[in-house]
C-alpha cells in the first residue's frame, strides 16, 4: 500500500494502531524495533491541523539514531541505552509538520557502524524473506519493516551504503539524495563527511514525496545545501527518449553469480526497448578497488573522534571506578560493543602521528581521485546503474567472501562513491532469486534528484516491482 | 611491544579509554593482516600533487549570523541525562585528594 492507498483506505487513527500492532506482531521473527512509541499524543494533535499533509496519517518508524525529544534514542548501543534525547531532529519536526505518525524507532548495527545489522545491542535482525538471513544494515530494521508491510516509509542513514545495501536485500526502494540535501541536525552520527539522512518507501512516487518533505536548507547544520525543493512527485517522468543510462562494467564483472546477471541483462534489454540510450563506462579498477579501505580510513577516523564524547560522565550509561580515567573506561568498556570497538581501534590506527600522511591524508587524496573519476563517468550519462550487490542477503553467519577479491571489494561496496560524492544514489528492486529479493543500484549528478528519480521510475516500471511486500507469518 | 600483537591493540584501546579481552586483542590481530592487504591498494595510486578530499561537497554553505539567541536548551535539559548531578553539576569521583 503506497500513501495515497494509506490516506484513501485509513483514517490516521486506524492507520497508525494497525501499524503498531502489526509491527508488535513481527518482532519475534524480525527483532527489528528498539522502542514502541505510542501515537495517540501526535494523532491527537493530527486532529487540530488541515489533513492536505503531504504525508497526514501515514505511520512511520525512525533508525534509533534520530533523536527524538522524551523518547528513548540508543543509536544501537548499550552506552546510550538509557539516553532519552531532549530535543527533534529537523528530520522529526519536518515529518511532523507534514503530517507523519511515528510509531516506533528501529534497530542499526551500533552507532551505524556495520553493514549487516548484527552488531545492533538488541541482537540482529532477520530478513523477512527468509528468517536465517541477515537484514543488512546498518539501517536493517528501518528496511525490513518497510518490506514486511508494517510501514510504507522509514527514516535510515547512509554512511557507506547503509539504506541502499538493506534495500536490496529486503526488495524495497532505498534513496540516499545529495550530501546536505536533507539536515543532519539531530541525527547522531557516524563519520561526518560521509553521513546522509536516506530512506525507505516502496515505491519512486512516494520516495518523491519523501524527498519532498524532507530536504531544505538549515541553519543548524552547517553542511546543508541552500537549495529550492523542488516538487519532485509532481514532475516524475519516465519517458526514457533521450536518456542516456551506463552501464558499471567493473561491477558486473566483479559479479559471478549468473542469476543476478541475467536479471540485470534484462532489465538493460527492457530499458532500451523504451528508449533510453545505453552506454558501457569502466571505471579505473584500481581506484574501485581502493574504495573500501579508503572508506575503513576515513569512516573509522572520524567516528573515533566523533564518539569520544561518549565517556558515560555527561550522559549515557556510567560504570563505577575509583577515578574520571577509570569511569570512563570502564562505561566505554562496557557500553561499545566488541565490532566498534575493533573499529574505534582501527581509526585512531590511522590518526596516529606516523600514520596520518601515509594512511589517513592518502586515503583522502585517493578519495578525491575516485570522486573525479565518478563525475566523469557521469557527465559522459544521466545515470549510472548496476547491480546493488554480488548477491542475495547473506547467511547470518557467512563469511565465505574472500575479502581481496573484486567481489568484496568493487560488487559489494562501490556505493560507497555515492558517500564520497555526495550524488544522489537510489536503489529499487530488480527481481528475485530463489524467492530472495535483489536490487538495481542507480547513482546520477550531484543535486539532480529529479533525474534520479525519473530514472528509478522507469525501472521500477520495466521490473514491475512496486509496493512489494513479504508478509512474516 | 611488535607492532601488530595483541599487546599492541590493547595499548591503543587504553589510549581509546576502553579495554580489550585478551580474546578481542588476538581477533584484531588476526584480522589486521587482511586490512594491511586492503590498505595497501592505496599505495598502487599515485597522489602526487592531489589534494585532500574532506567533504564531498566543497562549497560555502556557513555563514555569519546575527549575534541572536536561537535555538537553547535549559540547565534541566542539558542535565536531564547526566548519571550523577548536585544542583545544577555534574558529579564525578574525585579529581584531587
Amino acid at each position: 500500500m503506497n500513501f495515497n492507498d494509506y490516506k484513501i483506505k485509513n483514517d490516521p487513527q486506524t492507520a497508525a494502531y494497525k501499524a503498531l500492532e502489526k509491527a508488535k506482531a513481527v518482532q519475534g521473527k524480525l527483532n527489528a524495533v528498539v522502542s514502541y512509541v505510542d501515537p495517540q499524543a501526535r494523532l491527537d494533535e493530527l486532529k487540530e491541523i488541515e489533513p492536505n499533509g503531504k504525508m497526514h496519517g501515514i505511520p512511520i518508524v525512525l533508525k534509533d539514531n534520530v533523536n527524538t525529544k522524551g523518547i528513548l534514542t540508543t543509536a544501537g548501543s548499550r552506552i546510550l541505552g538509557n539516553y532519552i534525547a531532549q530535543y527533534d531532529a529537523t528530520i522529526v519536526e519536518k515529518l511532523n509538520a507534514a503530517g507523519a505518525v511515528l510509531i516506533a524507532k528501529s534497530s542499526l548495527d551500533e552507532f551505524g557502524m556495520g553493514g549487516t545489522n548484527l552488531s545492533a545491542a538488541t541482537g540482529p535482525v532477520y530478513n523477512p524473506y527468509d528468517l536465517s538471513r541477515m537484514s543488512g544494515g546498518s539501517s536493517g530494521g528501518s528496511a525490513v519493516l518497510v518490506a514486511s508491510g508494517v510501514v510504507p516509509f522509514a527514516i535510515g542513514s547512509d554512511t557507506g551504503d547503509s539504506v541502499r545495501k538493506p534495500a536490496s536485500f529486503n526488495g524495497v526502494v532505498g534513496f540516499k539524495p545529495t550530501y546536505g540535501r536533507i539536515s543532519r541536525y539531530g541525527i547522531i552520527p557516524y563519520a561526518s563527511s560521509l553521513d546522509h539522512v536516506a530512506f525507505f518507501t516502496r515505491n519512486v512516487a512516494d520516495a518523491a514525496t519523501s524527498l519532498e518533505v524532507l530536504a531544505g536548507r538549515d541553519d543548524r547544520d552547517m553542511t546543508s545545501l541552500d537549495l529550492p525543493v523542488e516538487p519532485y512527485r509532481d514532475r516524475l517522468n519516465a519517458d526514457l527518449a533521450g536518456k542516456k543510462i551506463g552501464i558499471l562494467t567493473n561491477v558486473l564483472d566483479a559479479i559471478h553469480d549468473p542469476e543476478i546477471l541475467s536479471m540485470f541483462n534484462g532489465l538493460i534489454a527492457k530499458l532500451k526497448e523504451r528508449g533510453a540510450e545505453i552506454v558501457e563506462i569502466e571505471m579505473n579498477q584500481d581506484l574501485l578497488s581502493a574504495i573500501l579501505p579508503t572508506y575503513y580510513i576515513i569512516a573509522n577516523a572520524e567516528a573515533t573522534a566523533n564518539h569520544s564524547n561518549l565517556d558515560g560522565l555527561r550522559f549515557g550509561v556510567q560504570k563505577d571506578g575509583d577515578d574520571v580515567d577509570e569511569v570512563m573506561t570502564n562505561s566505554r568498556t562496557a557500553g561499545f560493543g566488541k565490532l566498534i570497538r575493533k573499529r574505534f581501534v582501527i581509526g585512531s590506527y590511522a590518526l596516529f602521528v606516523e600514520n596520518q600522511d601515509k594512511l589517513f591524508r592518502k586515503a583522502q587524496k585517493v578519495r578525491r581521485l575516485i570522486v573525479e573519476d565518478l563525475k566523469k563517468a557521469l557527465s559522459e550519462v544521466d545515470g549510472l546503474i548496476a547491480p546493488a550487490a554480488a548477491n542475495v542477503a547473506p547467511k547470518l553467519n557467512d563469511t565465505s567472501l574472500d575479502q581481496l577479491s573484486s567481489t568484496y571489494l568493487i560488487a559489494e561496496n562501490f556505493m560507497v562513491m555515492g558517500n564520497f560524492s555526495g550524488c544522489p544514489s537510489i536503489t529499487v528492486p530488480l527481481g528475485y532469486k530463489d524467492g530472495l529479493p535483489v536490487g538495481v543500484n542507480l547513482t546520477c549528478n550531484l543535486y539532480d534528484e529529479q533525474t534520479t528519480l525519473d530514472l528509478a521510475l522507469a525501472i521500477e516500471q520495466a521490473t514491475g516491482l512496486s509496493d512489494q511486500i513479504k508478509e512474516v507469518a | 611491544m611488535k607492532q601488530y600483537e595483541p599487546e599492541y591493540f590493547k595499548t591503543l584501546a587504553k589510549q581509546l579509554r576502553f579495554s580489550l579481552s585478551d580474546t578481542e586483542a588476538k581477533d584484531i590481530a588476526d584480522e589486521f593482516g587482511i586490512l594491511l592487504d586492503q590498505m595497501r591498494l592505496l599505495d598502487k595510486i599515485d597522489t602526487e600533487g592531489v589534494l585532500e578530499m574532506v567533504y564531498p561537497i566543497e562549497a560555502e554553505t556557513s555563514f555569519m549570523r546575527e549575534d541572536e539567541i536561537g535555538h537553547t536548551f535549559t540547565v534541566e535539559e542539558a542535565m536531564a541525562n547526566a548519571p550523577r548531578k548536585a544542583k545544577d553539576h555534574f558529579v564525578t569521583v574525585k579529581v584531587v585528594g
